[in-house]
């Protein structure tokens, strides 16, 4: 019996290292507010710089502020959408990793969410709604994901959303509306990057990618409670003041890791990597804290069929504090890792302007601070402070309308220079847009 | 019109500062002091190859700086070989071993007319030998022998009564690095025993020394950088070889019962030994650590029960025979750890006290070892750990960094000098670091056999650093 010193392709070293490809990876990238939220729940709000808690006066209630609906009368209908895309985002890296001179763009996606609200007045005080929609999610994929400098931490990564939320207003006063309601959300996230497991090229101490690595689990099987509630007062019928709160929703996900090699073309190292390599499908748990938000608008109206509305949104992004990744089967240990995010502010404004023959113009803007620390800044989530207008267009009348909105979302670079969780630098830009539509009915 | 020559004048200065931006202190000459770590050493040698990816080359590049150092050539290896050995990748069969894969040649930068900016040199240099190693004598000792090619101070060299120190003076740089004592501690490594005086050098003695060595070092005006020590954990040396029987087809701990099978040792003080026959040798106490000189060994049953197919006979352990004679070993017990640690420790005190008093900028190397033998380096999703062969921090002999290794030395220099000094000195580019094969620049060797270190002397792996 004897013993040799060529641990080669050590078991430990390569499964530490599949904890590492795992972290972080559960975020995905903005195109709106802050954060991975989506707020484009509603055309006439993306018109009016999502000012739209104090308005909160069709369908779309349901999610900007559900105590609006206890001054809806009629039964109503709105289904409609988003279309996110970027217009660029690009990166320049810096030393030390992945150096000057080095670059990487993500692919011009776009992104269809949906959206349906249904407002049932029950009594003439309660008011049932329902609202399908996807406040969360989007995703980031790098170009040339085989090459590009950040493929050890992200190629792609994906988080898709879809809420159900039952809610209910209660006009207490002509002039005082509450409303609570409960929140299902249905979620999945998908992440992929390449991996070096931990190990280099025994020959020349290089680092080589070895494999690649997919996480996935499904929309229908992962889910989340969380609750609603909100306030619409008018002391007189020309200015509605609203707040509403929507809770944290922990979404707990179980999903599968797939590893596969990427061969080198030594068959040496392919095949002492095959023998290292998990085969078949691993369990992967992971829990992603959705956070809380509370906002705050003022809706007034104004002469000539104007209508100003004013916000500030906070959210309770320090909530997502964590990432914990968990692999019940062993196949790599378990891992934390801090993300340091902070509650964030938005402040919008929004004007409309209505015409008496049902065609309304709109407008806004806002300023939306990240809750990403530069620290934490990296190839899965580049988030920064931005500058966000928009514009749209509606015609609407008592029996149905419909309305456009859009945004333009100019993002302030970023530039990660000197503390990055993931070691990696450089200097981030982005533009996105966003379009909303939808389609109202009243019955 | 005219103009006021005076008032452009100042104006031009004023402008000149205001587009300068913050101000940044410059460093004119840049020069290294140290042990084979500040040499550069890897897998055994010094040879251009390692040289020029070391961690005081990568600063010097940084900082912009002309850095001459001793380049040795790399030349194919003879057999037997006729330079110091540099060891590779070896593969057999399907594994990968540690072999002969060139040989350290001449120095091709020899004519240089002053003493080099890069000082560092191999041999095992103990702290005292910075400031009193004024003249080498080849042929004396390895240390002397290794010396002298870099410090070119022997009888009738151009340095002859210079010591390392005397030489970086004499230079009169600005930024000064300096890296040693790690062998007052880490020779006990390739000794195979931790004895007070004999393979460690005691803390008193160091504190003394290292003080003379900063003392003589600091200059006003200049900037002193130094290096703290490394603790043993982070050595895969001493980490890669576990102290129970391993089954060599599976690579993983024979069990009997449920049990792994510790290897087996003459015992020390410690750890007493009474063997039950037809061993030898007594297990070996959980914690002890078995260093990379034990391979040759192990493949000849030595450390392994008779039971299980080997020859029952202990590893050895170093013993030291009053007045002179050290005879190495393979093995660590528990309490030669624990007394390694504790002079690394009482080092690492005496380094930080005398870095403090004499406004030098301490690298916590130790710190930083700890923490990547614990998780591993990552940089932009890429893990390197402390594994011996592929874990990419440290090169072929288990003891000295790989370019990587260097790479991240290099890096915690930068960002100790940027934080102390208020500099904005780049950080070394990991992705030329980290995607540049390092593989010999001259062809396979001559047909050698695989390097065994010899168990009665020390030749190839070592355990200091030299």
């Amino acid at each position: 019996m004897t013993q040799r010193p060529q641990v080669a392709f050590r078991c430990r070293a390569s499964r530490v290292f599949l904890a590492f490809l795992a972290v972080g990876w559960l975020i995905a990238a903005p195109a709106t507010p802050s954060g991975f939220q989506v707020m484009t729940q509603g055309a006439r709000a993306t018109g009016m710089g999502l000012a739209f808690t104090g308005v909160a006066d069709d369908p779309s209630a349901v999610f900007f502020n559900p105590a609006g609906m206890g001054f809806q009368e009629h039964f109503s209908i709105m289904i409609g959408g988003s279309v996110l895309g970027r217009k660029k985002a690009d990166f320049e890296g810096a030393d030390p990793f992945p150096g000057e001179g080095t670059s990487g763009s993500v692919q011009k996606q776009e992104f269809v969410i949906p959206l349906v609200y249904v407002v049932v007045p029950l009594t003439s005080e309660l008011n049932f709604g329902l609202g399908v929609n996807s406040p969360y999610g989007l995703g980031l994929r790098w170009n040339d994901p085989e090459n590009w400098a950040g493929r050890f931490i992200s190629q792609n990564a994906v988080i898709k959303s879809l809420d159900i939320n039952p809610v209910f207003s209660y006009k207490l006063f002509p002039e005082l509306s509450i409303a609570a309601g409960a929140d299902l959300r249905f979620s999945k996230v998908q992440l992929e990057r390449n991996s070096n497991l931990g190990i280099v090229d025994p020959f020349g101490g290089e680092v080589q990618d070895l494999a690649h690595v997919k996480l996935n689990s499904s929309l229908t099987s992962n889910t989340g409670w969380g609750w609603n509630v909100g306030l619409m007062f008018k002391p007189i019928p020309e200015i509605g003041v609203g707040v509403a709160y929507r809770s944290k929703i922990t979404v707990d996900y179980d999903g599968t890791a797939v590893f596969t090699q990427r061969f080198t073309g030594n068959p040496v190292i392919d095949g002492l990597v095959g023998q290292l390599l998990p085969q078949g499908e691993h369990p992967v748990a992971t829990s992603v804290a959705f956070p809380a938000s509370l906002n705050t608008g003022v809706g007034i109206e104004l002469p000539a069929g104007f209508l100003l509305a004013l916000e500030a949104d906070w959210t309770e992004w320090s909530s997502f504090s964590a990432l914990n990744i968990h692999f019940p089967d062993g196949v790599a240990p378990d891992l934390d890792r801090a993300t340091l995010w902070k509650d964030s502010w938005a402040y919008r404004v929004g004007l409309e302007k209505k015409f008496a023959s049902g065609w309304a113009l709109r407008a806004g803007y806002y300023y939306d601070n990240t809750p990403q620390p530069e620290k934490d800044v990296g190839p899965i989530l580049a988030d920064n402070d931005r500058n966000v207008y928009s514009a749209g267009f509606g015609y609407n009348t008592p029996e149905w309308g419909i309305d456009v909105g859009g945004l333009y979302i100019r993002f302030k670079d970023r530039s990660v220079l000197t503390e990055s969780t993931d070691n990696f630098f450089g200097r981030y830009s982005e533009d996105a847009w966003v379009g909303t539509a939808s389609f109202r009915l009243s019955f | 019109m005219k103009t006021n020559p005076v008032r452009s004048m100042v104006f031009g200065i004023a402008l000149a500062v205001l587009c300068a931006g913050p101000a940044q202190a410059q460093f004119n000459k840049f020069v290294v002091v140290g042990d084979s770590l500040a040499a550069g050493e890897e897998s055994n040698c010094i040879v251009e190859r390692f040289q020029e990816r070391s961690w005081a080359r990568l600063a010097a590049g940084l900082l912009q700086q002309d850095f001459q150092q001793p380049l040795f050539a790399e030349q194919v290896a003879t057999n037997p070989p006729t330079g110091y050995p540099c060891l590779g990748p070896i593969l057999s069969g399907a594994s990968i071993s540690v072999g002969i894969v060139s040989q350290q040649g001449p120095n091709q930068n020899i004519q240089l007319g002053r003493p080099y900016d890069n000082l560092g040199f191999n041999g095992s240099p103990h702290i005292k030998d910075f400031v009193d190693l004024k003249t080498t004598v080849p042929g004396r000792s390895d240390l002397d022998n290794k010396a002298a090619a870099i410090l070119r101070n022997c009888t009738g060299c151009p340095f002859e009564g210079l010591s390392a120190v005397d030489e970086a003076n004499s230079l009169a740089p600005d930024l000064v690095g300096f890296w040693g004592g790690n062998n007052d501690a880490l020779d006990a490594l390739g000794a195979g025993a931790a004895i007070e005086g004999v393979t460690l050098t005691p803390v008193d003695a160091f504190t003394a020394k290292y003080e003379e060595v900063i003392e003589a070092l600091s200059v006003s005006g200049r900037t002193l950088v130094v290096f703290n020590v490394p603790d043993i954990g982070a050595v895969p040396f001493v980490t890669t070889i576990p102290p129970v029987v391993v089954d060599p087809a599976t690579r993983q701990p024979v069990l009997i019962n449920g049990n792994p099978v510790p290897l087996l040792g003459p015992g020390d003080a410690a750890f007493p030994c009474e063997p039950v026959p037809p061993d030898q040798g007594c297990p070996l106490p959980p914690g002890t650590l078995v260093n990379l000189q034990a391979q040759p060994l192990l493949a000849s049953g030595f450390g392994i029960p008779m039971a299980l197919g080997g020859s029952g006979l202990p590893l050895p352990h170093g013993v030291f025979t009053p007045p002179a004679t050290f005879t190495p070993g393979v093995i660590l017990y528990p309490d030669d750890v624990t007394s390694i640690r504790d002079h690394v420790d009482g080092y690492n005190a005496a380094i930080a006290a005398s870095a403090s008093a004499n406004g030098a900028i301490l690298v916590d190397i130790h710190t930083l070892f700890d923490q990547v033998a614990a998780q591993g380096y990552t940089i932009g999703g890429i893990t390197v750990t402390t594994s011996f062969i592929t874990g990419g921090i440290f090169s072929y002999d288990g003891v000295h960094p790989s370019p990587i290794g260097y790479g991240i030395v290099a890096d915690e220099f930068v960002k100790a000098l940027n934080a102390a000094k208020g500099t904005n000195i780049p950080r070394p580019n990991f992705s030329q670091i980290l995607f540049t094969p390092n593989v010999p620049s001259v062809g396979p060797p001559a047909p050698v056999t695989t390097v065994h270190a010899d168990h009665g002397t020390r030749t190839v792996a070592r355990g200091g650093t030299e």
